[in-house]
């Protein structure tokens, strides 16, 4: 037997002290619950920000759909007040008169 | 032991029992998953599932303006207001508050709110600024549904060109049902889970396929030129007593249609308050008619192209032509002696038609096959028997007669009786003429409108070439005379040369025996300037009620629109 031989065979008699520290079937069970809550929490906290944002999108495209209508409003508005007989009112309340003859320049 | 032994079969019986409730159990387990498994899948998608149409906007239509774009039809949304009288609560006070925002009578609100139906239209198009007040008056039974419907902010300036999109959303008549798949897009849809109530849930099974919105387009149409277009048609109906009629104003090298007006009209905007439905046509592509004198420049334009006639060949007018025994005569009974081919131009000579197309054939005394088939071959280049392509819906065409048929049909044909054409048949065969000889289609499709509010031109279509350049040079310098010493007078303008040629036509009865007594239509169709034609017009009065010929009827209104088109078009008089 060698020397090494022989010192691993007494070190095989070392006994490991126990720690300290124990957790038993309550505290496992504790900490699992308060495992089980923290990710509760933390997905209450995601369902909510979803939903806040689901909110915001929502209120997005209410805006949008909202400004849609307010533009189609507006683009038959301006379509209405050029309408040739808006433009003819005008012209008469204006005091506009129709030309009758054209006269072209010659150039030289 | 007995007691043991008893025990024993009952623990047997119990045991056997339960075995065939499993067997039961398991078996209807297997009947409901995998017999019936999809079935009921289908069920439960069905019953927590929900799909949601997202409607595409319609494509805009505008017209192009010197200072941008400036859209004839538009999207807007009304609102269809209809009653449940069964949730009603006051009659009285429901006609009263809707009788005042609507401007219905109370008593015709009453007696619908009265019936016993559960579900009675009010009206398919309320305002939204009306719907708002209704809204607002929270009456119990009223039911208030948005819709997206289209805006015309001309009225009925272009009605029948555009036509107009009905409560179901589809396009009618004119361009809105020519291009109706192109405005409309493609719907969009929204798959989605429900809950319990069928309220939508969010969920990684949801599917959103987005609206495709329809195409937007540009027309070739000028509204200043409509509205002059437009006045005078109206006045010109008025002045002749008429009972309708046409104007249409084509750029002959492009086809592109400036103006397209008829008359009597009605409001895209009130379309469901028209009665007569035959308003709703764009008469200038669906209404047939025998375009009478106007048809004689298409038969010269033939004798000149095939060199059996040059505008010096000489005739002798009797005033009548025999063919198989019936006899054809000149308007008025006139007869003029010794003509040129520019005098038959000139004067409208029907004799002088007759011996044109006898000397298309194999012998110049005598219609003959061979030259019925010469008049029936250019009368097709010319674009006649088929429609035009013109993007307006409804467009008709009638057939040619083969050139088998009997002469007499022929030798009315070449003067413009006995065959039917379409307005802008009519107009795009003159303006073939006017465009040296080649057919261009008419259109009235500027080109589509992009995101970017960029226009993507259409391009010119150019059929194929009729006549030579020289042959139609010939044929408009035969025209200018109609104007110059003709039936065109009322159309000279100093400094301007005008090429043109009247028609008055009989009116076919509709049992098909003979013509109408008193009933003819007038037509002016021309071009101008002469050597360079910026415009072809065509003026149709139908029906008009005063004495004369085109020459007072159609002619005075292309004279007020050509002299506005002269301006348009920047043309200065020649001086000369």
């Amino acid at each position: 037997m060698t020397a090494a031989t022989a010192t691993m065979r007494r070190n095989q008699n070392i006994t490991r002290n126990k720690l300290a520290f124990q957790t038993g079937p309550i505290s496992v069970g504790v900490m699992l619950l308060g495992l089980v809550i923290l990710l509760s929490l933390l997905y209450l906290n995601q369902i909510t920000k979803t939903s806040v944002f689901n909110y915001k999108i929502s209120n997005l495209q209410n805006k949008q759909s909202t400004l849609e209508t307010e533009k189609q409003k507006l683009q038959i508005e301006a379509a209405r007040v050029q309408s040739l007989a808006q433009t003819k009112a005008n012209a008469v309340n204006g005091g506009l008169v129709k030309t009758d003859t054209v006269s072209f320049a010659t150039a030289r | 032991m007995q007691a043991h032994l008893h025990a024993r079969w009952r623990l047997y019986a119990l045991t056997t029992a339960f075995a065939i409730l499993w067997c039961v159990a398991i078996g209807r387990l297997f009947y409901v998953q995998a017999i019936k498994g999809g079935q009921y899948a289908s069920k439960a998608a069905t019953q927590q599932s929900r799909k949601f149409e997202i409607p595409a906007q319609r494509g805009l239509v505008y017209l192009q303006e010197s200072n941008g774009l400036y859209p004839v039809a538009l999207n807007t949304e009304v609102y269809s207001l209809a009653v449940d009288p069964k949730f009603v609560k006051d009659e009285q006070k429901t006609s009263n508050s809707l009788s005042e925002v609507l401007g219905m009578p109370t008593q015709e609100l009453k007696n619908k709110i009265a019936t016993k139906s559960r579900y009675v239209e009010i009206s398919k198009a309320v305002t939204a600024e009306k719907a708002d007040q209704i809204k607002k008056l929270a009456l119990s039974g009223v039911i208030l549904q948005k819709r997206a419907s289209r805006y015309y902010p001309e009225g009925s300036l272009f009605s029948q060109v555009l036509g107009y999109v009905n409560d179901d959303g589809k396009g009618q008549y004119g361009f809105e049902q020519y291009s109706d798949d192109q405005l409309a897009g493609n719907t969009g849809q929204y798959n989605t889970v429900t809950d319990a109530l069928g309220v939508p849930i969010n969920s990684a099974e949801n599917r959103l396929v987005e609206p495709k919105n329809g195409k937007n387009y540009v027309l070739t149409l000028d509204r200043g030129l409509q509205t002059v277009a437009a006045d005078a048609l109206k006045n010109a109906i008025v002045t002749n007593r008429a009972e309708s009629g046409s104007i249409i104003v084509m750029e002959p090298s492009t086809g592109a249609i400036k103006a397209m007006v008829n008359y009597p009209t009605y409001d895209s905007n009130d379309f469901r308050s028209v009665k007569d439905y035959a308003l709703f046509s764009n008469r200038s592509v669906s209404g047939l008619f025998e375009p009478g004198s106007g048809f004689k420049a298409i038969t010269m334009a033939t004798g000149l192209d095939t060199g059996k006639v040059t505008p010096e060949t000489k005739y002798d007018d009797t005033g009548e032509a025999i063919v198989s025994g019936k006899t054809i005569k000149n308007a008025e009974n006139h007869k003029f002696g010794i003509q040129n081919m520019t005098d038959v131009i000139q004067k409208s000579l029907n004799t002088g038609m007759v011996f044109v197309l006898e000397q298309l054939g194999t012998n110049p005394k005598l219609i003959t096959l061979a030259g019925k088939q010469v008049l029936r071959e250019y009368i097709e280049k010319f674009g006649f028997g088929k429609v035009t392509g013109i993007e307006q819906a409804g467009e008709i065409s009638s057939k040619i007669k083969p050139a088998n048929t009997y002469d007499i049909d022929y030798a009315n044909m070449s003067f413009g009786q006995g065959i039917s054409v379409n307005s802008i048949q009519l107009l795009a065969a003159i303006g073939a003429i006017a465009n040296k000889g080649t057919l261009v289609k008419p259109t009235i499709l500027a080109g589509e409108v992009n995101s970017n509010q960029e226009i993507i031109p259409n391009k010119t279509v150019e059929v194929r070439s009729v006549v030579s350049p020289t042959a139609a040079a010939q044929t408009t310098q035969m025209m200018t005379q109609v104007v110059e010493k003709g039936s065109g007078y009322l159309t000279r303008m100093k400094g301007y040369k005008i090429a043109g040629k009247t028609g008055t036509a009989q009116v076919p009865r509709p049992d098909g025996k003979g013509y109408e007594e008193n009933k003819n239509i007038g037509s002016f169709v021309g071009f101008a300037p002469a050597d360079d034609p910026k415009f072809v017009m065509l003026v149709r009065i139908d029906y008009p009620k005063v004495d004369g010929f085109a020459e007072k009827t159609a002619v005075p209104a292309f004279a007020t629109v050509a002299k506005e088109l002269f301006r348009y078009y920047q043309v200065p008089p020649s001086g000369n």
